[in-house]
């Protein structure tokens, strides 16, 4: 079994030879697909798993040519190891972090000089200076190629250092294959697997995206490929917003089909990672696109069958969340989806005046309907004040949401026929839980409740 | 609770200039002209700017500018919209804006314009309603705002307003502290705060708070000392602060000190640094904490920086 030994005793490890391991373990394995910081004493841990693992497995199956372990153990137990690297996943030792960084960096700027100096030599050359521009070419070549190596190195030390993924941005677009821009979305993906906020990672695949729009075939199979890789990354890393705002930049780039399909295929997610407000709002940017274009293009006395449809999926989208509120108590996030939902539902598909569309008999929003749903709206709010005592701060805070929610339809649903009965509402009611269980924001409660 | 240890701030701060190979300060050295800004802005706010040696600073900064006009956040490295407002905010503390050569930063600055009315943070064309902030802020700081369209920009901005009354970064892009910040303060220089509506907004802004006082940047988030800027700013600017509890909010931030050291953390206890020490301190200027400086909401600087600038 081949063993890859980067090792070093005592932290006395000569950089440039550390970057250059690195960047060899990078050029021999391409398929490396995850990379980490992991602090020394883990090698140890990560050694005596490997092993079990490869002992057990000798006995069966014909050990794959790429798995190599680094298990260099030296003076008793103590592992000395730089890298780590099995199973496509690179481990780098904190305790080396420093020079690797320094050199990486240096490497970088030097690779920079030399690729600018050899695109000046070459201009003076095109402009008559000299006669040999074959020979600078293939040289300022080879100085774009050590640009991309050791920028590669440095940002999988360092996300957020933006002049080494503008340089790669220039090197791509120096050759804009394809097949180059492609590269670049495999690489970002990797420097997110090991920092997934990272903003100029994401940045970098918008860049890419927005550069093969144009060229390339396959644009909606990327845009697929790109959502699922922000649900991938927003299982490990909650809440995060870069990544959210990823997909939801995103949307513009998907058709109508599209747009349903992602409704529909991650509702499953929505109500597993309910305290995720981003993904709520990915599902109403994905509401508006849906309805973008539907109703208001067309003028909004005429109703098309797609309006019924998406007309359907909103109402659906309301029962859904109403299920989720009554099921995880508290939970701020579903109440201000809510809030969205019903303004959306409203603005959207009412009509002034019940008789705008007398030949329609599923859209739009008749009185009755809007008394239907404020009438739910009412029961809603009255269920979640029903608590002991004894409850905890879960229950308070969703009487609070639901009091917050009624505010926010006594606001924006007054000037619509059939709102009279918010009136069954007693102002008192919502005052009360406010004041029980939030007295902090009375300013905000008391201007909130005058009309 | 116990005081506002300023002493300790500053102490930390000029440590922390000083500090050059630890792998935090290695780390984030594409950034230093921020981390510059943070750091001179909270001594400023201590009334402790004389500490520092101006000319060595404005000679760094002047190092950090790129031919095409914009500045880079460190020496050798690319320019960027961000790294150019601090640089111009660090020299504005200084009262050295007379050291740039204003038409070609500004240059710089106007052909990021897009034709919608949007920045581009640099020549690789990512668009966002912070670099519509830095753009505006940093021409209006160098007095020559009407260089670009502004009614563009401004509608840009508005664009990007969602039905909960708050702004994202592009059009449709999720409500965010920081972003609400940038598009308040954007709009409120250039006078269009007519677009906001808001009693919308803040009430989505004083649902930040949190029970133990401290504001988040979204929904279901743990509070985190620097949305007492962004959160706060925005509220004093539409005039809705009066909505929280301020008193809450500044035992929350004098919680987060490191009072042997100085310097403070995101919450309770956490490790300290210069950004959010700089949102710390400011957020207590603007909530009238004794003995400090008071900034202004929308330029992020202290308004007697401002003054100077605009009633020279």
């Amino acid at each position: 079994m081949e063993e890859e030994k980067v090792s070093d005793s005592g932290g006395e490890a000569d950089p440039s030879q550390l970057l250059y391991h690195l960047e060899s373990i990078l050029d021999s394995h391409p398929l490396i697909n995850e990379v980490g910081f992991i602090h020394p004493s883990q090698f140890l841990s990560l050694a005596e798993e490997a092993s079990t693992l490869v002992s057990a497995s000798i006995e069966t199956i014909a050990q794959p040519e790429d798995e190599r372990v680094n298990t260099k153990l030296s003076g008793g137990n103590t592992p000395d190891m730089v890298f780590w690297n099995r199973d496509h996943k690179l481990g780098i030792s904190t305790e080396y972090l420093l020079p690797l960084y320094k050199a990486a960096k240096n490497a970088f700027m030097a690779a920079v000089g030399r690729y600018n100096n050899a695109k000046m030599s070459r201009f003076h050359e095109e402009s008559g200076e000299a006669s040999v521009s074959g020979r600078s070419s293939s040289f300022k070549n080879f100085c774009a190629v050590d640009v991309m190596k050791h920028s590669r190195a440095l940002l999988l030390l360092n996300s957020d250092f933006g002049t080494a993924w503008n340089y790669r941005k220039l090197m791509v677009s120096k050759e804009p294959h394809v097949a180059n821009f492609m590269d670049e979305l495999g690489f970002s993906k990797l420097v997110l697997s090991y920092s997934p906020k990272s903003e100029c990672a994401w940045s970098h695949r918008r860049w890419v995206i927005k550069m093969i729009s144009g060229k390339c075939l396959n644009l909606q199979e990327i845009v697929e490929k790109e959502s699922d890789l922000v649900k991938l990354i927003a299982e490990k890393s909650k809440m995060n917003y870069r990544a959210w705002n990823h997909r939801c930049w995103l949307v513009s780039y998907m058709s109508s089909g599209q747009v349903i399909y992602e409704i529909i295929s991650s509702r499953d997610w929505a109500g597993l990672n309910v305290a995720d407000n981003s993904c709520f709002h990915y599902r109403s940017r994905l509401m508006l696109r849906m309805l973008e274009g539907s109703l208001t293009k067309q003028g909004p006395k005429t109703i098309s069958s797609h309006d019924a449809e998406y007309y359907k999926i909103l109402k659906e989208e309301l029962d859904w969340n109403e299920m989720l509120i009554k099921r995880y108590i508290g939970r701020e996030a579903l109440w201000l989806y809510r809030r969205f939902l019903s303004i959306y539902w409203i603005n959207q598909f009412v009509i002034d005046g019940a008789d705008a569309l007398p030949h329609s008999n599923q859209t739009p929003i008749s009185t009755s309907e809007i008394k239907t749903f404020l009438d739910n709206e009412l029961q809603l709010f009255y269920s979640c004040q029903v608590f002991s005592v004894n409850d905890f701060d879960d229950y308070r805070a969703q009487a609070t949401f639901s009091a917050t929610y009624m505010l926010w339809i006594t606001r924006h649903f007054s000037q619509y026929p059939g709102s009279e009965l918010i009136m069954e509402l007693r102002p008192r009611d919502v005052q009360e839980v406010l004041e029980k269980y939030c007295p902090e924001r009375s300013c905000l409660w008391n201007f909130l409740r005058t009309p | 609770m116990g005081e506002l240890v300023a002493d300790e701030h500053v102490k930390y701060i000029l440590a922390v200039e000083k500090r050059k190979d630890d792998f935090e300060s290695v780390v984030t050295e594409h950034l230093r002209i921020n981390g510059a800004y943070w750091g001179l802005t909270t001594v400023d706010i201590l009334g402790k700017l004389e500490s520092v040696d101006q000319e060595e600073i404005v000679a760094w900064v002047m190092k950090c500018q790129h031919e095409s006009g914009g500045f880079g956040g460190n020496i050798g490295h690319d320019p960027h919209l961000l790294y150019t407002l601090s640089a111009v905010q660090i020299l504005a503390l200084f009262d050295r804006i007379s050291v740039l050569d204003i038409d070609k930063v500004s240059k710089y600055i106007v052909a990021l314009q897009n034709e919608d009315g949007s920045f581009s943070g640099d020549i690789w064309g990512e668009i966002d309603t912070r670099f519509s902030y830095v753009a505006i802020c940093c021409l209006s700081l160098l007095r020559c705002l009407d260089k670009i369209n502004v009614e563009k920009a401004v509608n840009y901005i508005v664009s990007c307003k969602n039905l909960d009354g708050g702004f994202g970064c592009t059009p449709g892009a999720e409500s965010h502290a920081g972003q609400i910040f940038c598009c308040v303060g954007a709009l409120a220089i250039t006078g269009s705060l007519h677009h906001v509506d808001k009693d919308l907004l803040g009430w989505w802004l004083c649902e930040r708070q949190v029970k133990s006082g401290g504001l988040n940047g979204r929904p279901e988030k743990l509070p985190d000392v620097c949305y007492s800027w962004w959160v706060l700013s925005s509220l004093i600017i539409i005039d809705r602060v009066h909505w929280i509890d301020k008193e809450k909010l500044v035992r929350f931030i004098l919680d987060c000190q490191d009072k042997e050291n100085g310097g403070i953390s995101d919450r309770p206890d956490d490790a300290v640094d210069v950004f959010h020490t700089y949102f710390g301190v400011a957020g207590l200027s603007l909530l009238e904490y004794p003995n400090l400086k008071a900034i202004d909401p929308a330029y992020a600087l202290p308004v007697d920086v401002v003054n100077r600038i605009f009633f020279k």
